[in-house]
């Protein structure tokens, strides 16, 4: 790697002055499972890295009057592991549990993965199907906005150079609603997703019809999306096969996936009508039994 | 500018002077001769340069040695010897778990992870531990009976 310089905050203010300070040049640092391989490929080369790691406002999970809040330092094995998320969002704890291998998982933070804004990332399905709002602080102090406002492209994100993600929070209301998430890589370990998705189930009481239904996708578009035509469709419709199928399709139409090295755009749209059946069908077996 | 960091390593505290571009990995090995820990991709993905860090496993390659100050390490040193090796150490031996043996220190990291934690984990349970050490010699059955019969030699010697 290449010469930088490491400064290690301790305080939100402490880390925002130090990167506003070396703005463009600085670049925040967490569990460094992404930017230092980005570091070593010759890609980045910060001059200066802000260790956020020690900022106490972003560690921890906690159920607070707003949801289910859960620190952007929390690593994936801690999201994984919480008896809290477990519990109010098993989704989310499945997510952070596919990622990488034991060893990425006890690096990587969720707040690393999302603000990557790699289209694969496997925490944003979860997250988007449960309404997750994302707390940001910067030098203006804090604001909140919907997640998926946090991803504008590959690679891009919403923030400014000296903002920094501070926690992710799923609202009450959805706290406990049945999700499921599911991801298809080329093999069963240590795989980044062709095609991830996520969905989020409510139905009428005989459980024959949905009410409303979440749907979100990675992989398959230039961020991690929602598929609004899907769920639309869904909408008072019967819990049947031929609907599921119909839902697949209008969600690869929602996607537009194209083809790269990893998969082609063709294989990816059967992949999405696949999964989409798989965590819808999942979010119904996770629902206490009528 | 250069750090100065202290780090517990497989029991004693050490001192070293750290440039911040330099990985935990390259400490170990460079500055401390512990050559045990290997360097196999440098990115993540092999599982060659796993320590435990606060008793986790983690890859040493992607860990900036100056986020070591003030923690605890352990690497394959810090498990046994030839004369008194780890139970794992022994059951890797045995069913001949090793063949190039280059990934055998990061294997044994981890194994030692998931047993600490979890003394009789299902044959899953294993495959899952070690999803982040690529072997390209064995084949892996045999790390993951050694892995299960070192579990069990472990449960018996503490009854
Ligand atoms: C072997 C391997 C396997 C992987 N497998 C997967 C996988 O299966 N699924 C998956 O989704 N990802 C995977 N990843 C990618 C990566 O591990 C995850 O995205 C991880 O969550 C990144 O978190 P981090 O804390 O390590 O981020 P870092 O590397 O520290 O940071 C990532 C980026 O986000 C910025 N950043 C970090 N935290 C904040 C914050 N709080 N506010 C603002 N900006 C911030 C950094 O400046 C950097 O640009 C893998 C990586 C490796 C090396
Ligand atoms: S050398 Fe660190 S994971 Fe390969
Ligand atoms: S024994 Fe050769 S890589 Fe595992």
């Amino acid at each position: 790697m290449k010469h930088f310089e490491y400064f290690s905050a301790h305080s939100a203010e402490e880390a925002v002055a130090l990167l506003q300070k070396y703005s463009p040049d600085a670049l925040p640092i967490a569990g460094g499972t992404e930017l230092l391989v980005r570091m070593k490929q010759n890609l980045i080369h910060p001059k200066v890295l802000v260790d956020i790691t020690h900022v106490p406002e972003f560690q921890g999970i906690a159920l607070t009057e707003d949801g289910l809040r859960i620190g952007s330092l929390v690593t994936h094995a801690e999201v994984a592991a919480s008896p809290l998320v477990r519990q109010y969002a098993p989704a989310v704890a499945a997510a952070s549990g596919s990622v990488g291998a034991v060893q990425t998982r006890n690096l990587g933070t969720l707040g690393g993965n999302l603000v990557s804004c790699v289209p694969s990332i496997d925490s944003a399905p979860a997250l988007l199907v449960l309404e997750a709002q994302a707390v940001v602080f910067g030098v203006n102090g804090r604001r909140q906005f919907p997640l998926t406002e946090l991803f504008v492209g590959p690679r891009c994100s919403s923030l400014t150079p000296a903002e920094l993600l501070e926690a992710v929070i799923i609202p009450r209301h959805n706290l406990g609603k049945p999700a499921c998430f599911s991801k298809f890589g080329r093999r069963k370990a240590l795989t980044i997703a062709l095609v991830n998705a996520a969905a989020c189930v409510e139905t009428n009481p005989e459980r024959t019809h949905f009410s409303q239904v979440r749907l979100a996708l990675g992989a398959v578009a230039p961020t991690p999306i929602r598929a609004y035509t899907a769920e639309a469709y869904l909408a008072g419709k019967p819990v049947a096969q031929e609907v599921l199928l119909e839902a697949g399709r209008l969600a690869a139409e929602d996607a537009k996936p194209i083809d790269d090295f990893r998969a082609s755009a063709e294989y990816r749209r059967h992949l999405i009508g696949v999964l989409t059946r798989r965590v819808i069908e999942g979010a119904l077996a996770g629902m206490p039994k009528v | 500018m250069a750090f100065t960091i202290k780090v517990k390593v497989n029991g004693e505290w050490k001192t070293a002077d750290v440039e911040p571009e330099m990985t935990l990995l390259e400490l170990l090995r460079e500055q401390w001769g512990l050559t045990g820990t290997k360097l196999g991709c440098d990115e993540g993905d092999c599982g060659a340069c796993t320590v435990l860090f606060d008793g986790k496993p983690v890859n040493s390659c992607l860990v900036l040695a100056v986020r070591a100050d003030g923690h605890d390490v352990v690497t394959v040193e810090g498990l046994g010897t030839a004369e008194r090796p780890h139970p794992l150490q022994s059951a890797f031996e045995q069913h001949g778990a090793v063949q190039c043996g280059f990934c055998a220190p990061g294997m044994l990291i981890s194994a030692k992870a998931l047993l600490d934690a979890n003394p009789e984990p299902a044959e899953q349970e294993i495959r899952e531990a070690l999803a982040g050490n690529l072997c390209r010699c064995t084949g892996y059955t045999k790390i993951v009976e050694a892995v299960k019969s070192a579990g069990r030699a472990m449960r018996s010697s503490v009854k």
